[in-house]
């Protein structure tokens, strides 16, 4: 045990959902027969999930600061519906199009701000009324018809990274590049942390943690390399998922390294301390709700890419599959609690209910039953091992 | 301090590599499939899309799975819930191995259903959309996988992945329900002009303005001559839709029209585009104190049939589950056993290519015909009680 | 059996894992007392109090109860309550938005037929208000009240259970001295009717006053325990029993060394911003030297916290004109962010309140006033902040495990330690400190004195606001004294006593 702690660190309760992660897949696959660890199936996982992911990005950071955002599906819907529109009936080039839903977004996520952090409207409020706003707004702009995406799309939703290079290696390259790269990023990060790890204390750590944790994500990150490159020749590890990845590394960066990061926290935990400690309160909470909304434009622009054409139905609930990733994540209710990469884990711990049941044939109507027990399992866990520790 | 580094980053690196060898010792046996997927890929590449897939599915190692998904956007309407049933009876019964589900009319959700259909080997995958052109990239997966896409009672639009459409012709079918509507105004709502309010259905399910066209095609004529009375004015499809199919919105969009053009004339009738639709604007009809005007529908649901039987609903039509079921196996029957897609004449785009579509005709029921209509259907049979 | 003991707590023990926090303690209460129980924060009084309440139900710990003579075994809080005992605790539970009566009898409604008897309620209320002296209507909303009002109301509430036992923790801590001697008062008055008080508290004046028998604790263990004729206690007697040395000076001796003047405030108003044409502040002039520690004598809601905020970048209230010299010369500071640039911190009064967000490590508070002074190339350096806030924790001794446990883990006196750590890391020049000893043990008052002095001695300019006249008396070099809004007097502190501040703090001059 207290070796384990040294490679982990102190707190091991965070790896709880990690556990129920691994868990899970590796029950399905034998329930499913070995149709869950596919290069193909996790390839699904991804690009089908990469949009809810991306929104809990954003709700994380919203239900951090104490608010909720529930006009995340209608806003991601409204700016795919004006980029597909313009893109389609305004002749403009794709990449325009995209710059417009982000615009969108921007505009919408400005809009909830303002409502919030200058009027004061708590956000539950100003986002159901912006919920109501931005669907209603698909369906007039749509009159109630999907529209067609530019083809260009395709290739954020449902693309893959180009092959090349010698075909030896067995996988896609592109992928085999990827996963080598994060490797030896993580071990170089962990170098760097054990070389300066005596420089506050003036005692230096061992290295054989250091060692094993490298070991550990390399084996994982080794076997989704190849998990991911050796499938189907023209896959790869999904772009819908690199741009996840992507948004994950900044968002941690944001979270855990910056200053607005920080505020977000504080304004959560206890807004009058924050205030009094020099926090911008209502600038933090606008630059929260307007992110939110330019995560939702691009939840929207992933999704379309992958259905090809703008629906008016979507981002229909889209809202509480994200707000259900950051909560079984273990973020609290009252605000304050939660990190990007738990919110990632409890989004994915969904994602892959979702897909194994649905790999073993069980309907919708049940794996809603079951993906709300889950919910209220995993949150009741987090409330009872916090009642035990105070 | 340096040498530590470079020792670790080397180990790191032989680590990697170790496993990636590893692993690819791992994938020895399926080196071959490797290799000709390969292959086929490359063919892909010059050949068009319609002679690789036999071969692709040929070599498949699911080659003669006999697995057929059928995924349905939901059970929420008697026509899906019917189908769900005798799908899975007539693909047992010939010997397929059938996965359905149903995707509670969310397009995500069905995107990954169709997904996991793929991966769970289906050899071909009737897809009843939740919505037509948002399944493009899934699809195209599935036409990538050697998997054969038909498309159930609706238009696959915007994709390449699909090989051809069963449906009961949708222009046709609004004709009919047009037809239906101004027969029954003669019979039951004495001279012209007629007073009457026009329905459409969900705009995200190709089928719909389909039927308005159909429906108008007949109608417009007769309200250019002012033989027939839109007294709302709302003749245009966006204006009449019914989002979702919901019928609770057309029944306010009902109770709204006749609060505010019926309060002192009468309704004689009503273009319903489907049978929940019907009931909801009777529905409406009545609670406004509205004599019961002429309702056109569709599906022949039971509780419509009822309806149709003791009068309150003019006419319904019957687009019978069981013979579009029947079609759809019988071409799954063809594909599997190696004949390729049937020969068709018709043909719709569906904004990228042509697709063969397999059209059958839909029948109107009237409380004149309904006993012959249903004389094969013991089940609606039972509701037809003097 | 009981002779005379309404209450005898035999042999209790409590653990929780991995920390013994009552080790055999013993208590007796004798019928119709006032029983004093003192300790440090941390020794055990509380734990002691829900065990005897029921927070921590029959068979969580080892050890008997016996109530009137009968061994208790509560499973919950209504069991303690239907027994006669009532807890009152330092946070109070009163419902703001709800009136008196709703509040008393919040849980215990009188029904009849199904339905609440609102006359009856009303009617018992006012026996009930009467009995604790409070002459407000019972319709009152309870945000309405004061806080030393609503604290009657608690007791009122708890008169109407029958109490037999009433435990007060810690009742005074957060009322002005007037509403105190209300308070004391009161608890005369109800052992004069039979009812039994235990009271926690930190202020040995009150103790002296009231009280027939103190029992210490310290550490879990109950060291000490002896009658007392009220209003003859040996104050270092106590102390020394709870802290276990002897501190022969409650405050540290300290010779100043004051330079030039470093903040100057002239006319400085300040308008209530919910109460229009209300002045939290008017005309306010003050000035305070380098080295010097000037302190701000103010009953409650005299205006010296409105005063203290608003100077902190308009954090409070509306601002309405006055000026603030900083090294002689006028700067304009319209928001925290600013007030902290221009060298000044603000040590809230409300310490979880304001002062800490009590999800964080005490890493992340040290530095959350000045994250830029831990970054790196932009990006936040948990390398430096490890170093921040190790250094603060040696400086200023707060005991914790690590620096990267929360600071909800930390005892009254290290939280403020490391509020303090939070803004001594922003490097102030003017450093305000709004009761920085509110509820801290006497052991930890000492060590903030002394801090307080080596600031100063850096040179800071340090104002420090406090309700306890004897503090200000021994820290400060000069005080001012504040009465509804209004600087009504400056005294050195050599010439100060405390009649003379009280009444320059209740009168105008």
């Amino acid at each position: 045990m207290k070796y384990i702690k040294k490679v982990l660190g102190e707190d091991l309760r965070q790896y709880t959902m990690v556990v129920a992660l691994v868990a899970l897949i590796i029950i399905f696959n034998i329930a499913s027969g070995g149709k869950m660890i596919t290069s193909s199936n996790f390839q699904n996982l991804i690009s089908g999930n990469a949009y809810v992911l991306v929104l809990a990005l954003g709700m994380l950071m919203v239900i951090v600061i104490g608010q909720i955002d529930l006009s995340v599906g209608s806003v991601a819907g409204f700016s795919s519906m004006v980029m597909a529109i313009a893109a389609r009936q305004f002749n403009l080039p794709w990449y325009i199009a995209i710059l417009i839903a982000l615009a969108v977004g921007v505009v919408a996520g400005a809009w909830q701000g303002f409502f919030l952090s200058r009027l004061g409207i708590p956000g539950f409020i100003t986002t159901l009324g912006g919920m109501m706003i931005f669907r209603g707004g698909v369906i007039w702009i749509s009159r109630s018809i999907s529209v067609p995406a530019p083809p260009e799309l395709k290739w954020f939703g449902a693309g893959y990274l180009p092959e090349w290079g010698p075909a030896f290696t067995g996988m896609n390259n592109s992928t085999l590049l990827l996963g080598l790269v994060a490797i030896v990023v993580y071990a170089s990060i962990q170098m760097r942390k054990f070389n300066h790890s005596g420089d506050v204390t003036g005692k230096k750590e061992e290295f054989w943690p250091f060692a094993v944790r490298i070991g550990i994500v390399t084996a994982v990150i080794g076997y989704a390399t190849w998990l991911f490159g050796s499938g189907r020749p023209g896959t790869s590890f999904p772009i819908p998922g690199l741009i996840l990845v992507l948004l994950i590394i900044l968002y941690y960066l944001i979270t855990e390294r910056t200053s607005f990061g920080r505020h977000v926290y504080a304004v959560g935990g206890n807004k009058s301390a924050a205030e009094l400690s020099g926090v911008n309160v209502k600038r933090t909470y606008f630059l929260t709700m307007l992110n939110m909304s330019v995560l939702a434009a691009v939840a929207g622009i992933l999704f379309v890419g992958r259905s090809t054409a703008a629906g008016p139905a979507d981002g229909t609930s889209w809202e509480m599959d994200a707000i259900a990733s950051v909560f079984i994540g273990g973020a609290s209710v009252s605000g304050g609690v939660g990190t990007v990469i738990a919110t990632m884990i409890g989004g994915l711990v969904m994602a892959v209910l979702n897909n194994g049941l649905m790999l073993m044939g069980v309907g919708a109507d049940k794996t809603q039953v079951i993906k709300g027990f889950v919910l209220l399992a995993a949150v009741a866990f987090d409330v009872y091992n916090k009642k035990n520790r105070g | 301090m340096k040498a530590k580094k470079a020792l670790s980053l080397l180990m790191t690196a032989a680590l990697a590599t170790a496993m990636l060898t590893g692993c690819g010792g791992g994938r020895g046996t399926e080196e071959t499939t490797q290799q000709t997927a390969a292959d086929t890929s490359a063919a892909a590449e010059k050949k068009d899309t319609e002679d690789a897939k036999p071969e692709e599915t040929a070599e498949a190692p699911s080659a003669g799975s006999g697995i057929v998904g059928v995924a349905l956007p939901w059970l929420g309407t008697q026509n899906w819930a019917e189908a769900e049933v005798m799908f899975k009876e007539q693909l047992e019964a010939a010997g397929y191995e059938p996965i359905i589900q149903a995707a509670d009319q969310k397009v995500p959700q069905q995107q990954q259903q169709i997904e996991s259909m793929i991966e769970n080997g289906a050899e071909v995958i009737v897809v009843g959309p939740v919505d037509g052109s948002q399944l493009g990239s899934v699809l195209e997966k599935a036409k990538d996988a050697g998997v054969y896409v038909i498309g159930y009672d609706r238009l696959l639009e915007n994709t390449t992945g699909v090989d051809g459409v069963v449906q009961f012709g949708s222009v046709k079918t609004g004709e009919l329900q047009a037809q239906a509507l101004l027969q029954g105004l003669e019979e039951l709502k004495g001279e012209a002009p007629y007073n009457i309010e026009l329905f459409g259905g969900g705009p995200a399910d190709p089928n719909a303005p389909n039927f308005f066209t159909g429906a108008m095609s007949v109608l417009q004529p007769l309200i250019d001559d002012g033989t027939l009375v839109v007294v709302s004015g709302q003749t245009d499809f966006t204006q009449c839709a019914t989002a979702d199919w919901d019928n609770s919105k057309a029944q306010s969009r009902m109770d709204a029209i006749l609060a505010g053009n019926y309060s002192d004339i009468e309704i004689d009738g009503v273009l319903s585009p489907n049978d929940g639709i019907a009931r909801a604007i009777i529905t409406s009809c009545e609670n406004a104190g509205q004599p019961i005007p002429v309702v056109s529908g569709l599906d022949a649901e039971n509780e419509s049939v009822e309806w149709v039987w003791s009068g309150r609903q003019y006419s319904t039509v019957a687009k019978p589950t069981n013979a579009l079921v029947a079609e759809t196996v019988s071409i799954i029957d063809s594909l599997l056993s190696g004949n390729g897609m049937p020969a068709t004449d018709v043909k719709a785009n569906n904004g990228v290519i042509d697709v063969p579509i397999y059209e059958l005709p839909p029948v109107v029921v009237t409380k004149d015909n309904a006993k012959e209509v249903f004389a094969d259907d013991p089940d609606r049979m039972a509701l037809l009680k003097d | 059996m009981s002779d005379g003991h309404i209450l005898q707590m035999k042999n209790i023990t409590k653990t929780f894992p991995g920390v013994k926090a009552l080790s055999d303690v013993t208590l007796e209460v004798s019928e119709a007392s006032i029983h004093a129980i003192c300790g440090e924060n941390g020794a055990g009084k509380s734990t002691l109090m829900k065990v005897l309440s029921g927070v921590y139900p029959y068979g969580s710990y080892d050890g008997e109860i016996f109530f009137q003579g009968e061994k208790m075994t509560f499973k919950n809080i209504k069991d303690s309550e239907r027994a006669g005992i009532v807890i009152i605790h330092q946070e109070l539970t009163m419902i703001p938005e709800l009136s008196v009566t709703e509040n008393i009898f919040m849980g215990n409604e009188v029904v009849e037929k199904g339905l609440i008897n609102w006359e009856e309620e009303r009617k018992r209320t006012r026996e009930l208000l009467k009995e604790v002296g409070l002459h407000i209507d019972p319709n009152t909303i309870i945000k309405n009240l004061g806080v030393g009002q609503q604290q009657l109301v608690e007791i009122a509430k708890a008169l109407s259970k029958n109490v037999k036992l009433l435990i007060l923790d810690e009742p005074t801590s957060s009322l002005n001295e007037s509403d105190s001697e209300n308070l004391l008062r009161l608890m005369l008055g109800l052992k004069k009717q039979g009812i039994t008080c235990i009271m926690i508290s930190h202020k040995l004046n009150e103790i002296a006053a009231v009280s027939d028998y103190v029992t210490v604790i310290r550490d879990g263990k109950t060291v000490d325990g002896y009658a007392v004729e009220a209003g003859k206690v040996d104050e270092n007697k106590i102390i020394k029993a709870m802290v276990g040395r002897e501190i022969e000076n409650r405050y540290p001796e300290h010779t100043p060394k004051i330079g030039e003047v470093v903040l100057e405030v002239s006319d400085w108003s300040v308008e209530d911003a919910k109460v229009p044409g209300k002045m939290l502040c008017k005309d306010s002039a003050f000035y305070v030297r380098a080295g010097e520690i000037v302190g701000f004598a103010g009953l409650m809601g005299a205006g010296r916290t409105e005063l203290m905020r608003s100077l902190f970048g308009k954090n409070m209230g509306i601002f309405r004109g006055g000026t603030l010299k900083i090294g002689g010369r006028e700067v304009r500071i319209n928001s925290v962010r600013a007030a902290i640039k221009n060298k000044i911190a603000y040590v809230p009064e409300d310490r979880k309140g304001l002062g800490l967000n009590l999800l964080d490590t005490i890493r992340k508070t040290v530095v959350s006033a000045n994250l830029d002074g831990i970054k790196t190339k932009g990006l936040l350096d948990f390398d430096k902040e490890r170093a921040a806030s190790e250094r603060y924790r040696d400086s200023l001794k707060i005991k914790c495990r690590d620096v990267g446990v929360g600071v909800n883990t930390l005892s009254g006196g290290n939280q403020q330690k490391v509020v303090l750590s939070k803004w001594l890391f922003t490097e102030p020049d003017i450093l305000i400190l709004d009761e920085p000893t509110r509820g801290i043990d006497v052991g930890a008052k000492y060590e903030i004195y002394k801090l307080i002095h080596e600031l100063a001695d850096q040179g800071k300019a340090i104002i420090l606001v406090s309700s306890e006249l004897p503090e200000l008396l021994g820290m400060a070099d000069r005080i001012y004294t504040i009465f509804e809004g209004r600087i009504t007097g400056e005294i050195s502190a050599k010439e100060a006593n405390q009649e003379m501040l009280m009444k320059k703090m209740t009168i105008t001059a």
